[in-house]
């Protein structure tokens, strides 16, 4: 049966039947969620409920591995490392939804004892009752990516064992890939010299991206970096943005993202590649989209 | 022995005393051990008085106050050590030393295993260790401070940090490989967790030079109990100095005496029990061996309100001349090498450091700095400071650099030779300047992307600008990549860019002390320039 006629049948069913098939009710989930206001908590919360609610992305029973960027030595006010309310609440959220376990992991640039700390995550996921723990090298596997660059990397296998796994970047500036966001998230969930990956860092991060598939990405951008990316430094690099974007399609997510600092996806040499891969959609007029402030 | 055994009837009050002690000498060694795990980034900004043990300790009062003619507030503890050795002898010697402890149990350990055989000594040898304190002293006068190489605490703290627990934790952390091979996954997550957690710094330049002479001191005890204690520490040395008028006094009851001579041969520190007359105070650290294994109860020890002079040390007053002109000649000697001329390029010190010359004069090589550095940046110094620096702190971006954020370094240093600062006073200090080696630079070189040092640079704005250049390739072609360029103005020699460079085996970008905070002559920008004032 072809889509199209299953759909025509669901939706004559329904009337037949005088009931709302959820079938039918997943499919009229807007693409993305783009919520305002001043909670990042509560923006999150939003986001994910417009999509359909956390029971579309996360199962009972589930081990869902959350990648918020916990990259950098630097406060939550800096905007180096994802909002760690934005984090402690996708936690409650997947609890809430049934997961067994959520697991917070990222393997940062400064010592993870700091960025742990200093970020605020650790604490908040742990509070939200996640599981966070340090990258240990001892579940680093070499995996072949099959990428059209990268073929094969060290990659941590917690996020291979888990059964989901959600992308929690923040947006921020960067000098190679121009904008940091949910696709050069994945160089976190890297082990080796990651370091070489920069040299062809657009075709790496579609390469990952493909290869990870998160089931959702939530994009913080409570707070931009504008300046100074990816690690910032001063309040003046920040710019309250007070939004979150969530979606299923990260090439749309990043997408998005870029609007806020003004730059189009035909500018980012990564988002073309992802589309021409056919990851995504870069076209935001073809996406439905959901706009709200709470 | 056998033919006093009819006999035997020790004292239990002795023997509860001596093991008071060893629980005392166990509590204080676990004591330091503790807080040697404790130095280590606490998940917040400012550290507690972690490097406590060290401000008990009057040699390196003493020594630092010579040698940089400055009063350390923090020292006032070592008056404690002082008044209790004063008027109780060397019973810190006995009961609290982390290091003596670790003696005595080897001591007890090699005994036990019939490695060392005890006997009575002869000699003089433990006059040695006052020499060693005398050569410290003077030489500390005329500035050059060595008491670091000698002292008990720095001695151990040091081969702590830089080779036991570095050993240790890669001998322990071989187990998470173990266990996940036997499938035991989550014991292998949690202990992997642990070592996260417990933050061991497990690479050192000198770990295997530093851990061998540990050894060594260590293996010294084959030879006679409590080698080091007896024959080498200059902090005992000193203390059997402040002891000589102390209170608490061994008798022997001449009536139970059966003049069996154990008393002296199991002495662990060669006082001389037996006979009593001979008793040396100054050498008694009242580890109540003598006392508790005495086979007729003979040997007592009581406070005598009168204090009475002992058996003065037997110091040779020739072989004292000489010490002390050895240790007045000792300062121009271990200056000979050129870094007093011209700064070392790779003598960058840890953020905090006072200027060279008085860094040197406070430093006790005691490595607190280099256990609780964050990325395992700090590393003991072998020729870089010349002889007198050996086992000093110097940042090797290489293995690790500077955190932007943090002051650790500069909270634990014990004696002040790097200067407290807050976090925010430390991200202005400046510990060299960064500098691109273009020949091997990915972009300029190669004309391919990589920002990696921009990328990491912890300043903002960014020391390291990225601008487009033109780049000619070897077959000719033309390219024109973001290159790095430095602005030295703004670069705080942190290393992270050297630290971070995918050209591991030798960075493109690289750290070099000039232009650091610390230092009025390893300039590079001048000030009337840096400030843009006019001459006039």
């Amino acid at each position: 049966m072809k889509r199209r006629d299953f759909l025509k049948n669901a939706a004559l069913g329904s009337i037949i039947l005088g009931i709302n098939p959820s079938m039918m009710a997943q499919q009229n989930f807007p693409d993305l969620a783009v919520i305002h206001g001043d909670s990042p908590s509560k923006i999150t919360r939003e986001a994910v409920a417009s999509l359909g609610g956390i029971k579309r992305f996360v199962s009972k029973g589930d081990v869902v591995m959350l990648k918020a960027n916990i990259g950098w030595d630097r406060t939550p006010e800096q905007a180096a490392c994802t909002n760690p309310e934005v984090v402690g609440t996708l936690v409650e959220l997947c609890l809430e939804g049934g997961a067994k376990e959520v697991k917070v992991m990222d393997n940062p640039c400064n010592p993870a004892r700091r960025t742990y700390a200093r970020s605020g995550i650790a604490s908040s996921a742990k509070k939200a009752g996640a599981t966070v723990f340090y990258p240990n090298k001892y579940r680093l596997r070499k995996m072949m990516l099959n990428g059209e660059w990268i073929k094969e990397w060290e990659v941590y296998s917690d996020f291979i064992e888990a059964d989901k796994i959600i992308n929690i970047p923040i947006a921020k500036i960067h000098s190679l890939s121009k904008l940091t966001m949910g696709m050069k998230n994945w160089l976190g969930a890297l082990g080796g010299n990651r370091n070489q990956l920069h040299q062809n860092i657009n075709a790496a991060m579609v390469d990952l991206s493909a290869f990870f598939k998160p089931c959702l990405t939530v994009l913080d951008a409570y707070r931009l970096l504008i300046r100074n990316g990816p690690q910032g430094g001063r309040l003046s690099d920040v710019r309250i943005y007070k939004t979150v974007v969530a979606g299923t399609d990260y090439v749309a997510v990043d997408t998005m993202g870029a609007t806020f600092f003004s730059i189009k996806s035909e500018e980012l040499p990564f988002l073309q590649l992802a589309s021409q891969n056919g990851d995504g959609e870069v076209h935001l007029e073809k996406l439905r989209i959901e706009k709200r402030k709470v | 022995m056998r033919s006093f055994e009819l006999k035997k009837e020790r004292s239990k009050k002795y023997r509860i005393i001596r093991a008071l002690r060893i629980l005392s000498q166990f509590f204080f060694f676990s004591l330091f051990f503790f807080l040697l795990l404790r130095t280590r980034f606490p998940g917040e900004d400012y550290i507690g008085d972690v490097e406590v043990f060290f401000h008990f300790d009057p040699l390196l009062a003493l020594t630092t106050l010579l040698a940089s003619r400055v009063l350390f507030l923090s020292f006032v503890f070592s008056a404690i050590t002082i008044l209790l050795t004063f008027f109780l002898g060397r019973v810190v010697c006995g009961w609290v030393c982390p290091l003596g402890s670790l003696q005595q149990f080897f001591s007890f350990f090699f005994k036990k295993t019939k490695l060392l055989n005890p006997k009575r000594s002869k000699g003089n040898h433990t006059a040695l260790k006052y020499y060693v304190l005398a050569f410290i002293l003077i030489s500390a006068i005329f500035t050059l401070d060595l008491v670091g190489i000698f002292d008990p605490l720095s001695l151990l703290y040091r081969s702590f940090t830089t080779s036991i627990l570095p050993v240790s934790s890669s001998i322990l952390s071989n187990f998470i490989g173990i266990f996940y091979r036997i499938r035991l996954l989550s014991l292998g997550d949690n202990l992997a967790q642990f070592f996260e957690a417990v933050d061991i710094n497990d690479t050192f330049f000198q770990g295997f030079f530093i851990g061998m002479i540990f050894i060594g001191i260590i293996l010294l005890n084959l030879f006679r109990e409590r080698f080091w204690c007896r024959y080498l520490c200059p902090l005992g040395a000193f203390l059997g100095l402040v002891s000589r008028w102390n209170l608490l006094k061994l008798k022997i009851d001449p009536e139970k005496c059966t003049k069996c001579n154990l008393c002296t041969i199991h002495c662990q520190t060669q006082a001389y029990p037996f006979p009593n007359e001979e008793w040396k105070s100054s050498e008694c650290i009242y580890c109540f061996t003598c006392s508790s294994i005495c086979p007729t109860n003979a040997i007592g020890f009581s406070l005598k309100a009168t204090p009475e002079e002992i058996n003065k040390v037997n110091l040779s007053r020739r072989k004292l001349i000489f010490t002390i002109i050895l240790g007045a000649v000792a300062a121009p000697f271990f200056r000979i090498s050129p870094s007093k001329k011209r700064a070392s390029e790779k003598l960058i010190r840890p953020p905090g450091a006072l200027s060279e010359e008085k860094f040197l004069q406070k430093c006790v090589k005691c490595s607190e700095c280099m256990k609780v550095c964050p990325t395992n940046a700090l590393q003991p110094a072998l020729t870089e400071a010349g002889p007198e620096g050996i086992w000093t702190p110097i940042v090797v971006p290489k293995v690790g650099y500077c955190e932007y954020y943090c002051s650790l370094c500069s909270q634990v240093c014990p004696t002040g030779a790097i200067r407290e600062l807050t976090v925010e006073e430390k991200t202005k200090v400046k510990i060299g300047t960064a500098w691109i080696d273009k020949n091997r630079c990915i972009p300029w070189n190669l004309g391919d992307p990589c920002i990696v040092c921009e990328e990491h640079c912890p300043v903002s704005p960014k020391a390291i600008k990225l601008v487009k250049t033109e780049v000619k390739l070897p077959d000719g072609a033309l390219k024109t990549p973001l290159t790095p360029f430095i602005d030295i103005e703004s670069c705080i020699g942190c290393g992270i860019c050297e630290n971070k460079c995918p050209v591991v085996d030798n960075p493109a970008i690289y750290v070099t002390s000039v232009g650091e905070s610390r230092s009025e002559k390893n300039q590079l920008l001048l000030e009337i320039i840096q400030t843009g004032k006019e001459l006039a």
